[in-house]
């Protein structure tokens, strides 16, 4: 949306909401099944991986891990991970620069119980509107 | 007229190996070892039928298996040949020495052989930022394995196709050599092949090459042409320099190259995982190179006989220290460090702990003793040191001969261990491997996938049809030796579907990027009812272990369904559908609530037919609920043909 003078200011305005993005803690306790702890999610990306076709990525060479999908009533959801979140860390370890099976291992090591992540999401607005084209 | 000349040639060829195979005999008859003459026709007849399998087959990867076991055949035959010239030269050697007057050094002590296993073979491999993203939906791929020799023993690992997306080729297989002398080396050749999928390799003409070299793109082309010229078909792509002793009649089909080989002796032999410098043969110009980073790593076991067999055994009279009285009567078997002095011979077998154990190791003094008051016969003397003090036994036989076989039998096991070194201070684990391991392989291999074509009806019996036929085509493929690492699935009773056991891993084994992490998603398929969804479930690159339990819950991949999703993906971006666990999309979904598990892109799409509540149906209705963006026509267009030839864009992995 580009600014067009005399149009209402609000269009800048929402422009410059969308492109602030929000850093989030979530706690999510993995859930046991059977001999297998989940956390309900996947992920996507990697440095391993092709960025260009990552759908929630702003930038499309951006290599981090993205939550592609959360398992609905799973752990992530109760602990509050949303879709198109990128990663950036998992208890301390770092997501940004990682392959894709090394963030899978990071998120399912078997002697934790709990993960801690640290995700950025895109402010709400820019996800409904992503949502929304 | 090169054609006339070709056909000269082969006939030439021909003859020359009927003389070779008529020398050969000679040569057996001779030394009247008909062992390794029936060796020799077994791998003629192997060879055989390899090439003629090579020639009736039409699919690429079971033509990828049967040039390997031509390969391996071909350098089988050789070795052999090579080891029956050395066995008549020896012989020649000794009736020259038997009939010259000075005699030839006296027998030297042979240390004994022993068992050589090598084990998780892992090759580490390079691939550079650039490559993985070159080429997209060409996906270059190379058929990889590699051939372990040990005198003239040779074996192949199985094959592993090998792509981008792997960064460590990783060979399951444990291979045993029996009988392998303390100075062996293990020659360890790795052969590759590029598997291109977009052309089949056939007797196609030159003109027809190059009509197609220039529509299939330049890369592509240039491959094709070199695979179909025939001075690029050698008869011997191993790099011998034997042509003549062995021609053959120039097979069409993928050829095998050596990419890179290494020589593993004794000092390499070590109860842990090592790694080893490989020697690259090849560069990035040839069609088949794949990066390697240089090294490869395995575990390198060996189990001597000293130390796993009885060696001696006897009765025997034990006396400890000096006390002049206390003699015991034993019976003592000398195995691997230890004598172990059991009170009757009977409990060897009965498995009963021995009376006690004298340990024979590299620090124990014998000697034999001459005289004995109470004993005319001569007395050895075992010294060992146990934690600061001498400790001393003295053994007595009943005979002087048997004494003597005695100090025999000991000096043998000292030069046994002297040559086997590290071998003998602890005992190594070599695991045999089963006949037919049934490891859970990954469908990296790609032929199940491809070739499996499932009508519309999505009716999971055909599957299980089709599996059946499939097997029954491999029964042939199987008889040469090979069989492709999924079939093994067969033969495990299907347990629950759901709790897949993680493979029995080695601590080195590669990570495989993104195709293991399916196994984790299977579990996660806790409160779906499977039974009453059988579509919907497909954890993509798993499928073979799905399979395991092919009755209702996952379905493999069709062709039919390949047209689909790419239009799908072409609605959607890059490969990455999420539609179906957005809830709110359509009430249908409740049936089969969010415990689907679309592990790639290709299950969303499946569960998206169930989305449309008929479950036979394969409409691919993405209408509501999508939330992304749909790219403009043309990169549409552009995303279908990639999708259409590499369907694995961008991995997901469910945690």
């Amino acid at each position: 949306m580009s600014f067009i003078p005399g149009q209402p200011v609000t269009a800048v305005v929402l422009h410059f909401q969308l492109s602030c993005a929000l850093q989030q803690r979530i706690e999510i306790c993995k859930l046991r099944q059977g001999e297998h702890l989940i956390l309900g999610f996947s992920i996507g990306g990697g440095i391993d991986q092709d960025p260009g076709q990552n759908p929630f990525s702003e930038d499309k060479s951006d290599k981090g891990i993205y939550v592609t999908r959360v398992t609905p009533g799973g752990p992530a959801e109760v602990a509050g991970l949303m879709m198109g979140d990128k990663v950036m860390q998992v208890n301390g370890w770092d997501m940004t620069m990682v392959t894709h099976d090394q963030a899978r291992k990071r998120l399912t090591k078997k002697n934790e119980d709990i993960v801690r992540l640290l995700v950025t999401r895109k402010s709400l607005e820019q996800a409904v509107r992503h949502s929304m084209m | 007229m090169p054609m006339n000349r070709y056909a000269d040639m082969e006939d030439k060829l021909r003859i020359l190996e009927d003389l070779n195979m008529m020398y050969i005999r000679q040569i057996a008859l001779s030394l009247q070892d008909s062992n390794i003459q029936k060796k020799i026709d077994h791998e003629i007849r192997m060879r055989d039928g390899a090439c003629k399998l090579l020639a009736a087959c039409s699919q690429r990867d079971q033509a990828l298996e049967a040039s390997k076991s031509l390969l391996t055949c071909n350098i089988r035959i050789m070795a052999y040949m090579s080891e029956l010239q050395r066995m008549k030269e020896a012989q020649v050697m000794q009736r020259v020495a038997l009939r010259s007057s000075d005699a030839g050094p006296t027998d030297d002590r042979l240390p004994c052989k022993g068992k050589v296993a090598i084990s998780d073979l892992r090759i580490p491999l390079m691939w550079k930022d650039t490559e993985y993203f070159k080429n997209k939906g060409e996906l270059h791929r190379c058929a990889v394995f590699c051939l372990l020799q040990v005198g003239a023993e040779i074996h192949d690992t199985d094959m592993v196709i090998v792509d981008r997306t792997l960064t460590d080729i990783c060979f399951d297989n444990t291979i045993v050599f029996s009988e392998a002398s303390p100075g062996f080396e293990l020659r360890v050749e790795m052969y590759s092949c590029c598997s291109e999928e977009d052309y089949s390799t056939g007797s196609t003409s030159r003109k027809l090459a190059s009509k197609l070299s220039s529509s299939l793109g330049r890369s592509a082309g240039k491959k094709l042409r070199v695979a179909m010229d025939p001075g690029a078909c050698s008869p011997i792509s191993n790099g011998g320099g034997a042509t003549l002793l062995l021609p053959l009649p120039t097979v069409v089909g993928p050829k095998y190259h050596l990419l890179a080989h290494t020589t593993l002796s004794l000092s390499h032999v070590q109860d842990s995982f090592r790694t080893h410098d490989l020697s690259i043969s090849g560069n990035e110009e040839c069609s088949h190179w794949v990066p390697l980073y240089g090294n490869v790593c395995c575990r390198l076991a060996a189990q001597p006989h000293c130390m796993t067999q009885q060696m001696m055994s006897g009765c025997l009279k034990v006396k400890f220290g000096g006390d002049p009285q206390s003699w015991t009567n034993v019976y003592g078997v000398l195995k691997g460090t230890n004598l172990f002095c059991y009170h009757r011979q009977e409990d060897v077998e009965a498995n009963i702990e021995p009376a006690f154990t004298i340990s024979i190791n590299k620090k124990t003094r014998i000697r034999a003793s001459e005289k004995d008051r109470h004993n005319k016969a001569q007395s050895i003397c075992i010294s060992n040191h146990y934690g600061g003090e001498e400790v001393t036994h003295t053994l007595s036989a009943d005979s002087r001969e048997d004494t003597h076989r005695w100090m025999e039998a000991f000096w043998q096991q000292f030069y046994d261990m002297s040559q086997w070194k590290q071998c003998c201070d602890d005992l190594m684990k070599i695991e045999l491997p089963s006949p037919r391991k049934p490891t859970l392989v990954t469908s990296k291999q790609g032929s199940l996938y491809h070739e499996m074509v499932i009508d519309t009806s999505d009716d999971i019996s055909t599957v299980t049809d089709i599996l059946a036929r499939r097997m029954e085509e491999l029964e042939l493929r199987s008889q040469l030796g090979t069989s492709p690492p999924w079939m093994s699935l067969f033969e495990e009773s299907p347990g629950c579907p759901r709790t897949h056991n993680r493979l029995p891993h080695s601590p080195l084994r590669c990570p495989r990027p993104g195709l293991l992490s399916s196994e984790a998603s299977l579990t996660s398929d806790s409160d779906s009812p499977c039974s009453t969804s059988p579509c919907s479930r497909y954890s993509g690159w798993a499928e073979p272990l799905s399979l395991s339990s092919p009755s209702s819950h996952f379905r493999p991949r069709t062709l039919s369904l390949d047209a689909k999703l790419s239009t799908l993906r072409g609605r959607g971006y890059g490969g990455v559908l999420q539609c179906s666990c957005q809830p709110p999309s359509s009430s249908s979904l409740a049936p089969i609530p969010a415990q689907c598990v679309p592990q790639a892109t290709l299950s969303c799409s499946s569960s998206t037919s169930s989305n449309s509540s008929s479950e036979g149906s394969h409409s691919p209705e993405l209408s509501d609920g999508t939330p992304f963006s749909r790219p403009s026509s043309a990169r549409q267009s552009l995303r279908n043909l990639r999708a259409k030839l590499d369907p694995r864009n961008w991995l997901q992995s469910q945690v």
